[in-house]
């Protein structure tokens, strides 16, 4: 059949836009629960809690890898030789002053640490996502022959110095990440968490 | 058409139908219906779940910081009064009972309660947990009569013996409420949605209809 | 105006390769639709929107759900506790189910009120008695998942229908158990019918089912061939457009249901036990049987048939043949368009005979589906016979008293309204 012309055109073109926009709205809305069971869920975040490391037989020099939230996190205990080096070999660097967001406000000095001598670092390379390899001594290695000691990662190259920043001309773009930590005492260092403050 | 509407409530009230046996074992159930939204009852039922239940019947499809969050509970007293062994706030909430040693001492394992009330409804339980009497032919010397010749002992005695009737029920009251809950956790959350989802559809139906009639207009 | 030229030569651009536009006006912009479209005819749709939902809201589960015995049921708790929304997607997906069939047994009547099965429409037919089919053995499988009590000992039973087969039953049922008994085997196995095979089939068959109604056009509550007159651009003089004219109607009958079914979803969402039983809130246990196992409620007038025959004939079991029976009530659906020698299609112009035997279908398909769920009783399992012999009457004397009944003639036009 011929349908006759619309009596009122602009009603129609009214109530038909509102109609559309209110679905619209409504299909955003349905979109929101199926959006949300994508975060982490409640499994997750128990398994992401903060985790507890006793550092209390942690020698100097020597380093440890805790897995939190299923990576691994490097706590180095700097050796005073180190320290030196440390504060010594900044020309080489990309970011030597941690100017990037890579560590909490309180990670942000020369050593990159909370409680000096004590190094927390995410073991994730910042170029894409390897584990970078703890090479300690200054000596000569095969991708450096100047090596200062730090950290060197096999996938790309990229070569990190003891506190975890980046040298400068390597694929990686930043420095190793200072996760959020806390000392509940001295021997007692707490993973995924900046404590009461 | 008012021949399906009236075979439909024929069929409908039919449903009503019950077994011929109770719904709670040997007799009626007791007249109860669960308030998850008092936030005190609920508290309290967690604390006497906590210290006479959960000994032995894990709510293990839940977590203590649900629970906690759930219930306003700040976390770290909680996670100081009741979490009773090493595990942590996010964790699921699951007891350390020697299973082999409770089915040799009661005769069976005590089962989880998380979704008790689901299963055998609230009603259930607080008739339960009021119906138990002195029975010198069982092991622990008292029985039940909605769970007959049930293998649990009577573990709130003292707490009958000590309340006033009134404040045992209320006891009780506290301890199903808090299962009711804890059997289905976003309930609240749910229907406080679903009132929105409905006022909105409501308006979008409104306007549809004013749609459809408008459209309708073109075909006389 | 630039872009309106822009949007229409990269139409033109896809047209030349695809038929774009044509595919959008046939099935859809352009679909003429019969005048005299009632109530009855908005089943279909909702049906689509509910498979979409089913689909989207199944994916979500199974990002989550672990098919095994071991953590089956935990999963799911997992799903309605830890994640996110968690609850909301699976209160929907069950309610969805119960919606789907609620819905496809509208429309499965709508057809049978009006002969929407009569030629030329029986591919029409078959394809939505195969969905059918289908939809049943998804809401089986689906069931099963959650490994509750309930889904554990509903798997035993139907399983256990196939042993009754002479010769190969016993055989044929472990094979498809694929184990002594139901174990964690049988539901990896259920689930990926569940999840994959059956959606596609469904997916396909729908696709068919809504290609060759578009073919042959939709039949109407008159059941007149539209087709008959057609205006100077051949399309049927008493349709209209199905945009806007139909989908204005469709989308407000959304409205209503989407009103029905999220009242369900966020405020009954176990249905009284009738969308998710009671017993499904424990465990799956091999060792111990529920008191009341009661099948889905969409399933109660067959499982009813199945209680009704409990007598051994020509030297068959009973339990055979009360599985033969259940079997045959579904199939028989796909020969109705030639039990039906009636010269016209719609219940409206069909004579007495009819009419009666139409309501006694669906008298018996009710009181069968509340015989199925209450636990049987001697005068229970004499009702549920008496309408089982109703059931079939109506399908098995269709071609007798179709044929003598007087009907009244049918208009050439649809009545203007």
């Amino acid at each position: 059949m011929q349908p006759n012309s619309p009596p009122n055109p602009i009603r129609r073109q009214l109530l038909t836009s509102i109609t559309s926009l209110l679905g619209f709205v409504g299909v955003i809305f349905a979109a929101i629960p199926f959006l949300s069971a994508f975060k982490p869920s409640a499994r997750a975040e128990a398994a992401g809690a903060p985790v507890k490391v006793n550092i209390g037989k942690l020698s100097q020099g020597e380093l440890m890898t805790v897995e939190w939230r299923g990576m691994p996190v490097f706590v180095y205990k700097v050796s005073n030789e180190a320290q030196n080096v440390l504060s010594s070999d900044k020309n080489k660097l990309a970011d030597p002053n941690s100017a990037q967001e890579q560590q909490p406000q309180y990670a942000k000095n020369d050593t990159r640490s909370r409680k000096e001598g004590i190094a927390v670092l995410k073991g994730v390379c910042t170029h894409l996502g390897c584990a970078p390899k703890f090479y300690p001594e200054a000596i000569s290695q095969d991708f450096d022959p100047n090596w200062q000691g730090g950290f060197f990662c096999p996938c790309h190259g990229s070569k990190f110095d003891l506190a975890g920043r980046v040298y400068a001309n390597v694929p990686a773009p930043t420095n190793l990440e200072v996760p959020p930590h806390y000392f509940e005492s001295d021997s007692m260092l707490v993973i995924g968490s900046d404590g009461a403050s | 058409m008012s021949l399906l509407a009236l075979l439909a409530i024929s069929f409908f009230s039919g449903l009503s139908f019950t077994a011929s046996e109770y719904k709670c074992g040997s007799i009626e159930c007791y007249e109860f219906s669960a308030d998850t939204k008092d936030k005190e009852s609920l508290q309290r039922g967690l604390s006497a779940y906590m210290n006479y239940c959960y000994g032995c019947h894990s709510l293990k499809y839940s977590r203590y910081k649900r629970v906690a969050e759930d219930l306003a509970i700040p976390l770290d007293i909680f996670e100081q009064n009741l979490i009773f062994d090493d595990s942590k706030i996010g964790d699921l909430m699951q007891i350390s009972l020697n299973e082999s040693k409770a089915i040799e001492l009661l005769g069976a394992k005590p089962p989880d309660l998380t979704l008790e009330a689901r299963l055998r409804s609230p009603e259930w339980i607080y008739t339960y947990l009021d119906t138990f009497y002195e029975d010198s032919s069982r092991p622990y010397g008292v029985n039940n009569k909605v769970y007959v010749n049930v293998s649990m002992p009577h573990v709130l005695e003292d707490i009958q013996s000590e309340l006033s009737e009134e404040d045992y029920d209320r006891y009780i009251a506290d301890i199903t409420n808090f299962l009711t809950y804890v059997s289905d956790p976003s309930a609240e959350t749910r229907k406080q949605l679903g009132i929105y989802v409905i006022l909105f559809l409501l308006i979008f139906t409104a306007f549809a209809y004013l749609v459809y009639r408008e459209f309708k207009k073109d075909l006389k | 105006m630039a872009t309106d030229t822009r949007t229409k030569r990269l139409l033109n651009w896809v047209d030349f390769r695809f038929p774009l536009t044509e595919v959008f006006e046939r099935h859809l912009s352009k679909y003429p639709a019969p005048t005299n479209l009632n109530i009855w005819y908005l089943f279909g749709f909702l049906l689509i929107v509910v498979l979409a939902m089913q689909i989207v809201t199944g994916l979500w589960l199974m990002m989550n759900y672990t098919n095994s015995a071991e953590e089956a049921f935990s999963s799911v708790e997992y799903i309605m506790r830890d994640v996110e929304y968690g609850w909301l997607i699976r209160y929907m997906h069950a309610a969805g189910a119960s919606a789907f069939f609620a819905l496809i047994y509208l429309h499965m009547f709508r057809g049978m009120m009006y002969g929407s099965y009569q030629k030329p429409r029986e591919l029409i037919w078959l394809g939505g008695w195969f969905t059918y089919l289908i939809l049943m053995a998804e809401g089986f499988t689906g069931y099963v998942l959650p490994w509750g009590q309930m889904s554990f000992w509903a798997a035993q039973v139907i399983i256990s229908l196939f042993s009754s087969i002479p010769v190969v039953g016993e055989d044929l049922a472990t094979w498809i158990r694929g184990d002594y008994l139901v174990s964690g085997i049988t539901l990896s196995r259920l689930f990926a019918f569940h999840v994959v095979l059956l959606p596609i089939l469904l997916i396909a068959i729908v696709f068919f089912h809504i290609l060759a109604l578009h073919e042959i056009g939709s039949n109407n509550p008159d059941g007149i061939d539209v087709k008959k007159h057609l205006d100077e651009d051949g399309v049927p003089l008493d349709t209209k457009p199905f945009f806007p004219y139909d989908i204005s109607h469709d989308i407000f009958a959304l409205g209503v249901f989407l009103i029905i079914f999220c009242s369900v979803v966020f405020f009954f969402p176990t249905g009284g036990g009738y969308i998710i039983e009671y017993v499904n809130y424990e465990p799956a246990n091999p060792l111990s049987t529920p008191a009341h196992i009661v099948p889905s409620w969409y399933y109660t007038p067959f499982y009813a048939m199945l209680r009704a025959v409990d007598f051994p004939l020509f030297g068959l079991t009973a339990k055979f043949l009360g599985f033969a029976t259940m079997m045959a009530a579904v199939a028989i659906f796909a020969v109705l368009p030639w039990l039906d020698r009636s010269p016209v299609k719609s219940i409206k112009y069909k004579g007495i005979f009819s009419k009666t035997f139409l309501g006694i279908f669906v008298v018996s398909f009710f009181a069968l589906c509340y015989l199925g769920m209450v636990p049987p009783t001697e005068t229970k399992t004499l009702l549920s016979k008496i309408f089982t012999i109703g059931y079939f009457s109506y399908f098995l004397l269709m071609p007798i008293y179709t044929r003598i009944e007087k009907c009244k003639p049918v208009p050439e036009r649809v009545a203007q309204v």
